[in-house]
């Protein structure tokens, strides 16, 4: 028999623990020509803002060893445009959607939950994102308490809130778990930049970009381990992970599920060739239901 | 559009046609339009991107690339040898069609990439004018599809014109220009054809990490606003991209 990867969050169940991270799916529609997303838990849109956003200049990407620096800058046609023309294309690919947004401060949180309808799975708060000019990725817990707070008396659907891997993401995830967040995403990318020899100057017109890919996979698993033994909601670990070993680390660490980004850069096969190989683990190893191993590496 | 498609691919032959420059042709029946262009990688974690590249040739039974080495990615690629696998998605972006009548091809240096291809499905009447720095490479792949005019700043080279291809070309008399090169090159030629009243189309590169429209990691800035060069180019008309286009200084 199938080994079951559905795993169960606060308020509804994932046919698989496996999830395409914001920002580098797009809305589903480009990968849904690849493959049928009905196989993963759900698809996080790209960021969405009140406003429309153009981005950043080029370039925007730069590689490092087993890394990827980005500097994309929400580009998004704004949250109308995307409730009207992309929503009610995308709610059809046959996957959960999950909505990501940002705001500028508590109150475009509650506005952007506010326009959000209630037939989306869930709406993720973008607390994270490295690349908005003149803003720190970096909130502080009371910060985030505010933003989460802001958003929940406007959505009383699953909330997830997706945290930055620096300053106190302790106190951040904590602070979001008691302004009613359902599950906290950890973590966005870390910070970094690239210095062009030529030119001398910064590769990115921002001078920091967002770190992802193989190279932070050991630094977000030792932040989700973190965050799972001391926050009550579920954690979605997310950051480097491209092989279903990857992903089943998080698990064990005790994450409920996990968001894969980058990888699907690798490969744009990355996400059903992830579900496969945990699939493979656990038949290997005897194990039904993927909820038996959760936490199953935590030291007690 | 032609449907998208990832499959693993045989090399069938690669060899170094000029100092640093790769001709690699892999196995297998594929469909593209001219202008469109292919993610190839075959490594694992590192680099983490695929490489983009233009369809160079494509024939029953293969599909070939044209490209210089340049980074990590291409020195991979390089050393692929015959049956070697290479991960292969595409046809990806859009390609460009001919316009009725007598038609030119500019390439600069590695940007005549994609234009072989483009000859071969364009047909005659056609001048394709290939630029060089040194000495020349890949023309005599050319020349069965058009007559073929070359330019380098070189000199050495009889029958070539010593300077660059953009003071060798005269767009007036053609219906439309195609061209691909470096920036430089490309809005030099862009000032002759808007002089002439000829359209310019024009092929362009960025960094791109999906390849398929999802990151906005190539997103470049139009006169209709940002686009994904992956997706709604890589081909474009260049008043699009050359002439009122906002400089892309972040919002």
């Amino acid at each position: 028999m199938e080994p079951d990867l559905s795993v169960g969050l606060r308020n509804w169940r994932l046919a698989s623990p496996v999830i395409a991270a914001a920002g580098t799916f797009g809305f589903g529609e480009e990968y849904a020509e690849l493959y049928d997303l009905a196989i993963l838990g759900a698809v996080v849109t790209k960021t969405l803002t009140l406003c429309p956003r153009a981005g950043n200049p080029q370039p925007r990407l730069w590689e490092t060893p087993c890394g990827l620096l980005n500097s994309i800058g929400l580009e998004n046609p704004g949250i109308d445009a995307f409730c009207q023309e992309i929503l009610p294309r995308v709610l059809r690919l046959g996957v959960p959607i999950v909505v990501s947004v940002f705001g500028d401060d508590p109150e475009e949180y509650g506005e952007l939950a506010r326009r959000i309808p209630p037939n989306v799975a869930a709406l993720e708060l973008n607390l994270s994102c490295p690349n908005v000019p003149g803003k720190s990725p970096v909130l502080a817990p009371t910060e985030v308490a505010a933003r989460v707070a802001a958003a929940r008396a406007s959505w009383s659907g699953e909330l997830w809130v997706k945290i930055s891997p620096e300053g106190d993401y302790l106190g951040s995830a904590l602070a979001a778990q008691d302004a009613g967040a359902d599950a906290i995403v950890a973590v966005n990318t870390f910070r970094g930049m690239a210095i062009d020899l030529e030119r001398r100057a910064p590769v990115f017109a921002n001078v920091m970009a967002g770190l992802s890919g193989p190279a932070i996979k050991p630094l977000s698993l030792r932040i989700v381990y973190e965050l799972c033994g001391v926050l009550h909601i579920p954690v979605i670990g997310c950051g480097g992970i491209t092989s279903g070993r990857d992903a089943l680390e998080f698990i064990f660490a005790g994450a409920h599920a996990v968001q894969v980004g980058t990888a699907n850069f690798l490969h744009p096969l990355a996400l059903p060739r992830i579900i496969r190989e945990m699939q493979e683990y656990l038949r290997s190893q005897g194990i039904r239901n993927i909820e038996e191993v959760r936490g199953c590496a935590r030291k007690r | 559009m032609s449907p998208l498609e990832f499959r693993e691919a045989p090399v069938l032959d690669q060899r170094e046609v000029a100092p640093n420059i790769f001709l690699l042709r892999v196995g297998g029946e594929f469909h593209a339009l001219p202008g469109q262009f292919f993610l190839l990688r075959a490594w694992g974690l590192h680099p983490p991107l695929s490489r983009p590249m233009s369809v160079f040739d494509l024939s029953p039974g293969s599909l070939s690339f044209a490209y210089a080495v340049r980074g990590e990615g291409t020195r991979l690629l390089s050393r692929l040898r015959p049956g070697d696998i290479v991960q292969v998605l595409g046809p990806l972006g859009k390609g460009w069609s001919r316009a009725e009548g007598k038609v030119a091809l500019v390439g600069g240096g590695m940007g005549l990439a994609p234009l072989l291809f483009t000859a071969k499905v364009f047909g005659r009447p056609l001048h394709i004018f290939l630029g060089f720095k040194g000495e020349p490479f890949l023309v005599e792949e050319f020349l069965p599809f058009g007559e073929v005019y070359v330019a380098t700043e070189k000199p050495g080279y009889p029958g070539a014109f010593l300077g660059l291809v953009t003071e060798a070309f005269e767009p007036r008399g053609y219906a439309a220009v195609y061209a691909c090169g470096p920036r430089p090159m490309l809005e030099a030629l862009y000032e002759k054809c808007r002089a002439a009243g000829v359209p310019l189309h024009v092929s362009l590169e960025e960094r791109l990490a999906c390849g398929i429209g999802a990151c906005f990691g190539c997103t470049i800035f139009t006169k209709r606003g940002p686009v994904r060069l992956c997706r709604e180019g890589p081909v474009f008309r260049a008043d699009e991209v050359f002439d009122g286009a906002r400089s892309f200084r972040g919002t």
